[in-house]
């Protein structure tokens, strides 16, 4: 019984789809290695809240967009396979921001148009093409997936940084004591603008190639 | 050929699905949107007036509280003379009063519309109780570029036109005008108060909300001038049956 659900982590770790997952959350990121999304994550990361949602969303989108694409692929004639693609992408992205309309509004307001754009975010088209077109559906949304969290886990520690020393808050709350501004902190204005989330992206970038030389 | 023509069929086929769920997500969610649009304005009046703070997080059920208790929504002809709710849809002016306690209107708010851009820039304009000093401004719609012209929505622009007049000391109507650049930089002093600081690599949209502000007040100035002659009272008497 035993044996059926839990395999040995050696079994686990040698796993194609593990291989991938690994491939899509650290070896392969698709904001820090790939450098793709950058437009939206230096958009929407000076609040945790905006970024989380916002990496929700992409993973969603980029999750059902590769199972349905994963789907169709027998289906799909050739020549207008992007724009099928797209299509496909472009009705989820809208279905995700009516939802956001409708129960988030706050926060897509603040989202703007960023939400909108994920239609063109490489990442979502990039993994349906590169690989919901060559595999099977479950694969396809697990890989969706975890290139969706690869995104936000970027995205939620970029935000996480620049509201914390931008504005000394997380989630809206205050978190850096009373006390310190009295002794003479101040918060970091620069990370609050765009040239503060490009360097720690930049920042992020370098972390993780230093970390996988190592190796 | 019957390779193009399945592409062809295949295409609509996919656009009739996707268009269909579109249209159910759409149609099915707008009774939850139009009630955060409407509360999302309601918020943004009570915020025009300076009475509530950014920061804190309201309930709906705490902005529907102050709303009812602090803003009383009328009509006037262009007049000024107050209309029923029911009487002159086309050329009816919509404002909200500010009242305090026991209806004393203590300033009056105004709906901008302006173009801007790329769309259309719906904010709100409060002022006092002299009918010439600004006591906030909101935008609750916009289409402009963020980080941009989308910079009109944030606390620094906004805060901007606190205080700021538009009538001049002799009593002329000058609206409040958008800078190029810096008040303090660009306008002669005896006119800072009748400008607010422009955003820089938005010097359209700041034209264009400043042209639409102007427009828009132009035609309120009947409702102004009754608070500068102090006779608000008058439209506090429509009040009464509440």
């Amino acid at each position: 019984m035993n044996g059926v659900f839990a395999k040995p982590w050696s079994a686990v770790k040698r796993s194609p789809s593990f291989k991938e997952i690994v491939q899509a959350l650290w070896k392969a990121n698709p904001v820090s290695k790939q450098i793709l999304g950058i437009c939206s994550a230096l958009a929407v990361t000076v609040q945790l809240q905006t970024a989380i949602v916002m990496g929700a969303a992409l993973t969603l989108v980029v999750a059902f967009s590769n199972l349905i694409v994963s789907l169709l692929r027998a289906g799909i004639p050739r020549n207008i396979r992007i724009i099928v693609q797209v299509a496909v992408i472009a009705t989820l992205v809208i279905i995700a921001d009516e939802f956001l309309k409708a129960f988030m509004y706050d926060v897509s307001k603040q989202l703007s148009v960023f939400v909108g754009l994920i239609i063109t975010n490489c990442i979502v088209l990039g993994r349906t093409e590169a690989y919901a077109m060559n595999n099977p559906p479950l694969r396809s949304f697990v890989d969706g997936l975890a290139n969706g969290l690869g995104y936000a886990s970027v995205l939620v520690g970029v935000a996480f940084l620049r509201e914390l020393l931008g504005s000394g808050r997380l989630f809206g709350y205050a978190v850096v004591p009373e006390v310190l501004y009295q002794a003479g902190y101040v918060n970091n204005g620069l990370l609050v603008l765009a040239p503060g989330a490009f360097i720690m992206i930049g920042l992020f970038v370098w972390l993780e190639h230093s970390l996988l030389e190592k190796k | 050929m019957s390779g193009s023509l399945r592409s062809i069929a295949y295409a609509a086929v996919l656009c009739i699905i996707c268009s269909l769920l579109l249209t159910a997500a759409s149609s099915g969610l707008q009774p939850f949107q139009e009630r955060n649009v409407l509360l999302d304005r309601r918020r943004n009046i009570l915020a025009a007036a300076g009475l509530i703070q950014e920061e804190r997080r309201l309930s709906a059920a705490d902005i529907e509280a102050l709303y009812t208790r602090h803003i009383r929504p009328l009509r006037v002809d262009p007049l000024g003379r107050v209309l029923p709710a029911a009487e002159g849809a086309g050329s009816a002016l919509p404002f909200y009063l500010v009242v305090q306690e026991e209806n004393r209107p203590e300033g009056y708010i105004v709906p901008i519309d302006a173009k801007g851009l790329w769309g259309p820039i719906n904010a709100y304009l409060a002022f006092g109780s002299d009918g010439a000093t600004v006591k906030g401004f909101t935008v609750y719609r916009h289409a402009e570029t963020p980080g941009l012209g989308g910079e009109i929505e944030k606390k620094w622009f906004r805060d901007n036109w606190v205080g700021k007049k538009i009538v001049t000391r002799q009593g002329k109507f000058v609206s409040v005008g958008v800078a190029k650049g810096r008040v303090d930089e660009m306008v002669p002093p005896d006119k800072r108060e009748h400008y607010v600081d422009g955003i820089s690599g938005a010097t359209l949209t700041g034209k264009y909300l400043a042209a639409g502000i102007r427009d828009t007040l132009n035609q309120y100035e009947p409702v102004a001038v009754k608070f500068r002659k102090n006779l608000a009272h008058e439209l506090e008497g429509a009040l009464a049956p509440r």
